[in-house]
């Protein structure tokens, strides 16, 4: 469960204040939220403060829920270490022991399939590779809520199937929160959606309405 | 997940910083790790070799010694300090990745790296006794209390000031650049290579506007309580203080009205 209340978010632009939420109060229940909106809605905005590394101007967000932080495209790592330092320092931070932090050392290592270049300074990793190190790295993590933001939308169609199906056996345990554009990874991960729209943070119950609702928004703006 | 409080979690995070920092500093670049060891003996040796020519038939070996025993003292603190700033300046932005951990705050990466620089000079000042005990160099120090003191209390005033330019850098990048620039004027007015002592038979003035710096009182303390023939009645403790208690007030005041923009500047 997840309550939003009185939270307003804005960013000091040139024009003025932009609204990401104005005075939004909200109460979620704890399923699998798809999160929707239109390029700079503020969905990523949205997805860091339940992660708390970004705050509400105004409000403020309540959980008794544990939230990953946010996978983004490969963010999080330190680019002149390795992928095996990296995650390392993950483990140690997340306060694993030796044992538990090998272990997920050898998990990322076989799940990312980088092969040597998992010892290799992570300046050198594309950007499907970085994701695939953050993704195998957050699924080895126990959280109530996985905060995925488009995280999966850039490895190749083979890691994709391998990283919706991890993930699907993942949702067993936790929920997750996920911003993406992929409709048929909302549809088959989520259960309700949330819509971004100039301010407005619109619920449904069905992210299949959600996804109505926000074409509509397309289709409008075109 | 374990669930950890307050500051059991910081220690966590501080010693995975540690050893992250550590590890980045024996990897990357072999030249830069061997410099940070080998510069303070090389200062060391260049000076005393200077102070030998110099002096060349009024030295006796006595004086050499001493002498290289002042500017080890100089160069072990002063560079600790000069590192503590330098280092500082970058670690809020070369850690920024990793703030979107929410256990990682800023604070801790400048903490991590003040306890890097900290080791570092603890390994260096540690070279100098294994090498003056081995060729049998040894001059005890007066006071080794308050020698050791003046080394804390300088870190102390090390991170104040590595605080605050830690904030400005991570909003102005100007101010980095700025402090680089500072290093070689302060070698200088920093009472390194000689006493204020020295300085004031000859020039009082020149003593008394040496004296507006705060890192020569730190000097002069050190100096004064190692050597005999040295004193301490140039420092002032209550000055020291002031600029102690001042920079580390105006860190933490401007680090805790702006952490959160620091997250989420990442």
């Amino acid at each position: 469960m997840i309550l939003l209340k009185n939270v307003t978010k804005y960013y000091n632009t040139t024009n003025g204040k932009n609204y990401i939420l104005k005075n939004v109060t909200m109460m979620l229940p704890r399923k699998n939220i798809g999160i929707l909106g239109r390029n700079g809605a503020g969905k990523s905005t949205l997805l860091r403060m339940l992660g708390q590394i970004e705050f509400p101007t105004e409000g403020s967000i309540y959980s008794s829920c544990s939230f990953s932080w946010p996978l983004g495209l490969g963010g999080g790592f330190i680019p002149n270490m390795s992928a095996k330092d990296n995650v390392k320092f993950v483990c140690r931070v997340h306060n694993k022991n030796e044992e538990e932090t090998r272990q997920i050392v050898k998990d990322v290592r076989e799940f990312c399939e980088i092969g040597e270049y998992f010892d290799m300074p992570m300046r050198t990793y594309s950007s499907g590779m970085k994701s695939r190190v953050g993704f195998g790295l957050s699924l080895s993590f126990d959280f109530d809520y996985l905060l995925i933001d488009e995280s999966l939308s850039v490895g190749d169609t083979r890691f994709k199937d391998k990283a919706k199906e991890a993930l699907e056996n993942k949702v067993n345990k936790c929920n997750v929160l996920m911003v993406s554009h992929s409709e048929s990874m909302l549809k088959s991960m989520c259960d309700i959606g949330l819509l971004v729209h100039e301010g407005q943070l619109f619920y449904f119950d069905d992210i299949e309405d959600a996804l109505k609702e926000y074409r509509k928004i397309i289709k409008k703006a075109a | 997940m374990k669930k950890q409080k307050g500051w059991q979690k910081q220690k966590t995070v501080l010693d995975a910083l540690f050893l992250r920092e550590l590890k980045a500093r024996f990897t990357s670049g072999q030249a830069g790790l061997f410099w940070t060891f080998f510069q303070p003996f090389f200062m060391v040796f260049l000076f005393v070799t200077m102070h030998v020519i110099m002096h060349g038939s009024d030295t006796n070996s006595n004086s050499a010694i001493e002498y290289g025993i002042f500017i080890a003292l100089s160069f072990t603190s002063f560079f600790l300090f000069r590192d503590l700033l330098t280092k500082s300046s970058g670690a809020f932005r070369a850690n920024k990745a990793l703030f979107i951990y929410r256990q990682v705050k800023p604070i801790d990466t400048l903490i991590a790296r003040l306890m890097v620089e900290s080791f570092i000079m603890g390994v260096v000042i540690l070279g100098f006794v294994i090498l003056a005990v081995y060729f049998d160099l040894i001059s005890p120090p007066k006071n080794l209390i308050m020698v050791t003191l003046g080394y804390l209390w300088l870190t102390i005033f090390g991170f104040g000031i590595g605080l605050i330019i830690a904030v400005a850098n991570t909003f102005y990048d100007v101010v980095g650049k700025i402090v680089g620039f500072l290093n070689l004027p302060l070698l200088f007015l920093s009472a390194l290579f000689y006493s204020i002592e020295s300085i004031a038979k000859t020039n009082p003035e020149a003593a008394q506007m040496l004296l507006y710096n705060p890192i020569v009182h730190f000097m002069e303390m050190i100096h004064g309580f190692y050597f005999y023939d040295l004193d301490d009645r140039y420092v002032d403790y209550n000055y020291m203080a002031l600029w102690t208690a001042t920079t580390l007030f105006i860190g933490l005041w401007l680090y805790i009205n702006l952490e959160r923009k620091i997250v989420s500047t990442s």
